[in-house]
């Protein structure tokens, strides 16, 4: 699972990031490099939700905490996703109809848990920030995951 | 504010899966036939990459135009949506801002229940290995269709 295009692709978001996340090293699809290119990525993030928001001292208390607490548990999810995308390209081209049916309950679980969090968390930002910056933040989220998942879909093949 | 409400009139549709801004007015007939249009090309293209025989399509297609018809309904919310957006672009107010956010969770809730909802009619009448590929395709297209309509529009200021 190629995250280091994931990394490489928030270089494009509109906000500037900071160099390193465009010489994102190449993984060669080990589980460590997998982590360390996942939280780079989440480091880029955060820049770019830090460049995009510009928070007041009171608002950045108030919320990177909630922020933090969104993307641990939305790492727990993606670690999952992560795992079943790598059984994915070990069975791929012999998927049977019972490996389908348990990865497609797996996936669907998963997004729905992912869609959840967003849902609740969104909220949860609305509650800290003003309107118009709860708004931006929604607006920098859907960007950010629009662009990640681009990526990421474009590195998984079809099902045969 | 002439400029940016033509800007989302076009990116309002982009943003809810249209590859045509360009064409775009803001007029709700055009809309109507944009999305019309779009709708057309995507069951093309879903078709193409679903690879089924002739007994897969005769079940597959009255699903997919069914999830179609339901999923026009929130496209067109979307459309709304947005242009609400570009009318308060230029002067947001705090409750402006609360009803856009309420409404936009409100649509992306509804389009991923709409999601599940299909997916679990296409598994009773579809190998699920041709379910999968469904959902991929589906994931892959919203996910490239939205994608530049959605970086098109700027954000609340």
């Amino acid at each position: 699972m190629k995250i280091a295009l994931v990394a490489v692709a928030l270089a494009a978001i509109a906000a500037p990031l900071p160099a390193y996340s465009q010489a994102a090293p190449a993984t060669q699809g080990v589980k460590t490099d997998e982590q360390i290119l996942y939280r780079q990525v989440m480091t880029d993030k955060r820049a770019v939700f830090a460049q995009n928001l510009q928070l007041t001292e009171a608002e950045s208390r108030a919320f990177w905490p909630v922020y933090d607490e969104y993307e641990g548990k939305l790492k727990k999810v993606n670690d999952q996703f992560l795992a079943l995308v790598d059984d994915y390209a070990a069975k791929f081209g012999s998927i049977t109809d019972a490996d389908a049916t348990a990865m497609l309950k797996k996936k669907m679980a998963l997004e729905k848990q992912r869609d959840d969090l967003k849902q609740v968390y969104t909220k949860k930002v609305a509650k800290v920030l003003p309107p118009i910056k709860a708004l931006r933040y929604a607006q920098v989220e859907t960007r950010i995951n629009n662009m990640i998942r681009s990526d990421v879909y474009s590195l998984i093949p079809i099902a045969q | 504010m002439k400029n940016l409400k033509l800007a989302l009139a076009a990116t309002a549709l982009l943003a809810t899966g249209l590859p045509y801004a360009a064409q775009a007015q803001s007029t709700y007939d055009d809309q109507q036939q944009l999305i019309a249009q779009l709708q057309a090309d995507k069951r093309a293209v879903v078709l193409k990459a679903m690879a089924l025989d002739d007994a897969q399509v005769a079940a597959f297609t009255p699903i997919y135009d069914a999830y179609q018809a339901d999923r026009k309904l929130l496209m067109q919310r979307g459309v709304d949506l947005l242009n609400a957006y570009a009318s308060n672009y230029d002067s947001m107010t705090d409750d402006a801002a609360k009803s856009l956010l309420k409404d936009w969770l409100k649509l992306q809730k509804d389009e991923d229940a709409l999601v599940e909802k299909y997916v679990k009619r296409f598994d009773k009448a579809l190998p699920t290995t041709k379910v999968l590929r469904f959902v991929q395709v589906e994931n892959k297209l919203n996910t490239l269709l939205r994608l530049p309509g959605i970086q098109a529009i700027p954000l609340a200021k």
